[in-house]
């Protein structure tokens, strides 16, 4: 690893005027994601401002019927919460599907919105990797992309975000909390939070700098009985997805009310599947419409020299995902 | 506190440094103290072929802490090969920074020796190379026409195989790939050394104590008496760890230049690059028989990698040679030079791919016949190995087929894929028949008696190596056995070249070979002493002898070897593999539910470290299918799999319920005390069980390892009728 600071600030305030402080300055939460891409020589950071243990580690009600998770939260908290097992059971099924026990009791929530992509080539600093070193190329795109993206991608970068709370996250339609270098607060919406790679791939989100992750809010729960999280990788557990899917279901008088689905591994962002959530709305349902929704979603698909499977895989997983989603009673 | 005792070998008592273990006592080869250590952090080249042109170390160099920074502009002159490729062995010397020129993407070429591991680590990184890069040869489809016949010589022919496969009324031709694999036992290749006015010594993670000490003599041209290498645990090798690597060479060049202690230990990464792996393999079989079953022929030809330094050939077709009844066989093998390290022997070499190709290519031809695929075997079965034309010393290969398919109840399966399903789940049964050589070799020992309050204890040395396979308990068991005392009264010391010199552990003889050189260390014990006493007295135990003569101490050596008896006939073990196998019928995933394992491999020393080994052996046998599998990046000629977050070996969720059985079996011809290789027969032929299953399951032969969601979703199902 390369030479570092370490600092342990009292208070968000102080977090912030550390990080105003040293442009190369990096916050800390549990460092399952950060100091592995250091000791990679992908992340150089010349200071690290320990926020995990900063006090935003409450799971509470917001009094609009949803749930604020602490940015501070570890993800095994959160996921075997029991509000949140009772309310969002779709979040915990994703959260309880990545990493390991291990991670999960170390990464935090906010850390895991911001986790870098598992493109091996960002990952590997004598390839050329415009995420990682803007300006070098993209690896990928001409190498070995199975599990690179579908959607949205540029010549630029066609890496995913390797996220699965994100993805539920998306189905969910949170909201992150964030405090500015100015201390004062905003809210963005989860769509907008991560971002396409377009000409700028080195950014992955939203973020300005310094922000500081306080919180995500859940909005009230409506897929509390219907939910499904498919994740379909390599081995059992401890393996990234190759493609996964998020999908809750509201039914009223045997139609679907409400719908909320999204995927992972197929984009730079947790993949909202408008589309498919539109045509389900007031349907019955029942597998064909599952299947025109999973057409619907992946009609959009661009693949890339090695990945074509992924269309397939991915229609299978949403029609198991919705059809799991439906059959399953809370 | 229990002051249980145990005794004597077939116990399956608990490991006897176990606890040890479990509370990080045992100490692994980086983790000695060491006075004024120094730590080494190796540099890797990031092109796969050409030249360095310029290297700046000045700023490493300036670092806090740096002491040397190496690269082959100032690396101590080393042996060099005298030939051109030559054939890789156990003992082979390890010239290293010798020059400028590079050959595979990672190769070393440089090291940094610092006070601490962060400053050499950090120093590293500081180390500028420029490459002048040549077009690297790494895609296989394209370098086909390079192949070339190997010096070492596998291949094997009898019969007239256009014959065999005229006489054929069915037949099959089918080509079976297995990906490169890396061995990656948990510990690092890691080693502390020390150059002492010309002596050096080694504390260093290796399978084979002795065949270290030639490498790191022959490299250094020093004699090799001047040379020690200690290694008292080893965290697993899988064949990674039988031959001293390059970073071994580069510690003691280090420690030599410094005057320092050298710590070096290899990173995972590293471990993808520098320490061997298992090639790509690409076998083709053509297989014949009678429309009654009878085998008539059987062709197996592989083709695979070498570096194009090194030669190194694993023996795909040996399974092929000997398990049938075949009259007309061949067996060849070829090798492409590559730009890649050096392939080397990886837990079965020959065996675990080889099996994989004939084992599935024995299902395909039993149902295209509509065969049982175990009454199929069964008919070909030979109580004679064909390549060589002697009987073999034993062989259950039947017995284990039969009594494993009543365990697993096989009668239960459906014959037609596809047929047996549950929910979402389709579900297949496979089989598969093992063989593994089981090649005892000379071994010494020696065995130092002392008596304490008129009680025996006794300690026996010999340079073996425990690589988390039980060497420590069964050598103990052993001596118990023949000195008739507790295991609790042996100390058993390992692993240190002054010992007595065995063959050390790989090619699964380390059991057989460890615990017939102890026995003969113990039996000559006795049999001296008793001469010494003039003791006749064949019943009384040699605790009392010592007791009632009063004598304290005495010291004995033994060394076992292989008889003529052995040398004449065929000495393997057999097993059979059985496996349910779910296949989600949409989305590529599948999980193995149940695996029975039947082996009949000679005497269990201890059925509780046996049972580990077959259950290791599955599991790994279980991840060639699953998902392990080394990438190469194909403009740039790197492992793009570079941690375990991306080589994926399996989880304990992958893994089936497993139930082993080990058939009774005596075999003195083996050896004295009957004991057979157990090591690698676990993993033989597991992924053709696999497989098969899954054909069982939805009627896709997958004959590309490993069989990944990709690969199972886009199959398609064969003509089943
Ligand atoms: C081997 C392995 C397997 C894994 N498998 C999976 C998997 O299957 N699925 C999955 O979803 N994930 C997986 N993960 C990833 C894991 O979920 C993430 O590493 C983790 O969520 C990151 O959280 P952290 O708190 O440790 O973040 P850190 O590593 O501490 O930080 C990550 C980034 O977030 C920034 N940061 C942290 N907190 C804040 C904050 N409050 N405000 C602003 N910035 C902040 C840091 O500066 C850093 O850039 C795996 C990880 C590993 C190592
Ligand atoms: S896909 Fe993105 S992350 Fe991967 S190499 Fe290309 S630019 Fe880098």
């Amino acid at each position: 690893m390369r030479p570092f600071v370490y600092i342990e600030p009292k208070n968000p305030q102080e977090a912030l005027a550390a990080s105003v402080a040293n442009s190369a300055a990096k916050y800390l939460g549990g460092g399952t994601n950060l100091i592995d891409l250091m000791k990679e020589d992908v992340e150089r950071p010349a200071e690290l401002i320990e926020v995990a243990d900063l006090n935003f580690k409450e799971i509470k009600a917001t009094g609009k019927g949803g749930f604020l998770l602490g940015a501070m939260c570890n993800n095994a908290e959160t996921a075997n919460h029991p509000e949140i097992r009772k309310s969002y059971p779709l979040l915990s099924m994703a959260m309880l599907s990545a990493a390991t026990a291990q991670i999960r009791n170390m990464a935090t929530n906010g850390g895991n919105l911001l986790q870098r992509t598992r493109c091996p080539y960002f990952y590997e600093v004598s390839m050329p990797c415009n995420k990682r070193a803007p300006g070098t190329g993209c690896g990928a795109i001409k190498g070995m992309n199975a599990q690179h993206a579908l959607f949205g991608w540029s010549e630029q970068c066609v890496a995913v975000n390797p996220s699965d709370m994100c993805v539920a996250l998306a189905a969910l339609g949170a909201v992150v909390h964030v405090q500015q270098a100015d201390s004062g607060m905003r809210t963005i919406d989860f769509a907008d939070f991560h971002r396409l790679p377009g000409s700028q791939p080195e950014k992955d989100n939203t973020l300005q700098p310094n922000d500081l992750i306080t919180a995500i809010e859940l909005p009230a729960p409506v897929f509390s009985d219907h939910y499904y999280y498919l994740k379909i990788r390599e081995r059992s557990s401890y393996a990234f997805a190759l493609v996964s899917v998020a999908a809750g279901l509201q039914i009223r008088d045997g139609a679907i009310a409400q719908v909320g689905l999204a995927m992972g591994g197929v984009a730079h962002k947790p993949w909202k599947l408008t589309a498919a959530e539109s045509f389900l709305k007031g349907k019955k349902p029942s597998a064909q419409n599952f299947e025109a929704a999973a057409d619907l979603a992946m009609r959009e698909a661009r693949p890339l020299s090695d990945n074509g499977f992924k269309v397939e895989m991915g229609k299978k997983a949403i029609v198991r995902a919705l059809s799991q989603a439906y059959e399953r009673t809370a | 506190m229990e002051t249980a005792t145990s005794s004597g070998i077939g116990n399956a008592i608990d490991r006897v440094e176990g606890r040890l273990k479990v509370t990080g006592m045992a100490k692994y080869a980086s983790e000695f103290f060491v006075e004024n250590l120094a730590y080494a952090q190796a540099i890797n080249s990031t092109v796969a072929k050409g030249k360095i042109v310029s290297i700046d170390t000045s700023e490493a160099e300036k670092q806090k802490g740096v002491i040397l920074v190496l690269t082959h502009l100032n690396a101590e002159k080393l042996k060099a090969y005298d030939e051109e490729r030559p054939v890789l062995s156990v003992s082979s010397i390890q010239p290293v920074l010798q020059s400028p020129e590079i050959h595979y993407y990672g190769e070393y070429v440089g090291l940094v020796v610092a006070d601490t591991f962060e400053q050499a680590q950090y120093a590293a990184r500081l180390v500028k190379i420029e490459y002048e890069k040549d077009a690297p040869t790494i895609n296989f489809e394209e370098a086909r026409g390079e192949a070339y016949k190997p010096n070492e010589q596998s291949d094997h022919l009898r019969g007239d195989i256009d014959a065999g496969m005229a006489e054929a009324e069915v037949k099959l031709e089918a080509t079976y790939n297995t990906p490169i694999e890396h061995q990656h036992p948990m510990e690092l290749h890691a080693i502390i050394a020390t150059w002492d006015n010309g002596k050096v010594k080694a504390y260093a993670s290796q399978q084979m104590i002795d065949n270290a000490a030639i490498t790191i003599a022959e490299t250094f041209q020093i004699p090799k008496r001047d040379v020690r290498v200690i290694a008292p645990y080893v965290g697993g090798g899988f064949g990674s760890k039988l031959h001293a690597k390059q970073h071994v060479i580069l510690a003691v060049m280090a420690a030599k230049m410094t005057g320092r202690p050298v710590q070096l230990t290899v990173t995972r990464q590293q471990m993808f690059t520098n320490t061997n792996l298992r090639q790509h393999n690409e076998q083709k079989i053509s297989i014949g028989a009678t429309r009654d079953g009878k085998l008539t022929a059987l062709a197996h030809d592989t083709l695979s990698h070498t570096s194009t330094y090194e030669e190194y050939q694993e023996p795909c077709g040996s399974v092929s040679k000997m398990l049938y009844n075949v009259p007309n066989n061949r067996v060849t093998h070829r090798l492409i030079p590559m730009n890649i390290q050096t392939p080397f022997a990886m837990r079965a070499p020959g065996e675990a791919t080889g099996s994989f190709a004939l084992e599935s290519a024995m299902d395909e031809l039993a149902w295209k016949l509509k065969m049982d695929p175990i009454a199929f075997r069964i008919l070909n079965d030979t109580q004679t190995d064909l390549s060589n034309d002697k009987a073999f010393s034993s062989r259950l290969l039947k017995e284990c087929l039969r009594i494993g398919a009543d365990k697993f109840g096989w009668n239960q399966r459906k014959m037609t894929p596809g047929t047996n399903r549950q929910g979402n789940w389709l579900i297949g049964y496979g089989v598969s028949a093992a063989s593994r050589a089981a090649p005892y070799q000379k071994t010494s020992s020696k065995v130092l008696l002392e008596l304490k309050n008129k009680t025996l204890y006794a300690t026996v040395q010999m340079d073996a190596t425990d690589i988390g396979t039980g060497s420590y308990t069964i050598i103990a068991q052993t001596a118990s056995e023949y000195l008739g005392i507790p295991v609790e009264r042996i100390t058993v010391e390992i692993g240190d070249s002054l010992f007595p010199v065995t063959p050390g552990s790989g090619g699964s003889w380390g059991a057989a070979s460890y615990a017939n050189g102890a026995r003969m260390a113990c039996l000559n014990a006795i049999d001296g002493l008793k001469r010494k006493l003039n003791s006749h007295d064949k019943a009384g135990s040699i605790e009392a002898l010592m007791i009632d003569n009063q004598v304290t101490r005495y010291e004995a050596e033994g060394t076992a070897e292989p008889s003529e008896a052995f040398k004449k006939h065929s000495v393997y073990s057999f097993g059979a593999n059985f496996s349910e196998v779910w296949v989600d019928k949409d989305t590529g995933m599948y999980r193995i539910k149940r695996m029975v394992n039947v082996g009949a491999c000679g005497k269990i020393l201890n059925p509780k470290t046996a049972f580990g080994q077959i259950i290791g052996g599955l599991t790994m046998g279980a991840g060639m299918v699953i998902a392990e599998q080394s990438r190469v990046e194909p403009n740039y000629g790197n492992f793009i799999t570079r941690s375990f977050a991306d080589y994926h070996v399996p989880v304990n969720l992958d893994m089936a319920n497993i139930e082993v059985v080990f058939l009774p079996e005596e075999d003195k011809i083996a050896n004295e005390m009957g004991v057979k290789g157990i090591g690698e027969l676990g993993i033989t032929s597991v992924a053709a069980s696999i497989t098969n299953a899954i054909f069982n399951a939805t009627g896709k032969r997958m004959r590309d390892l490993p069989v990944t969601p990709e690969k199972l979703l886009t199959a398609a199902v064969e003509e089943i009728s």
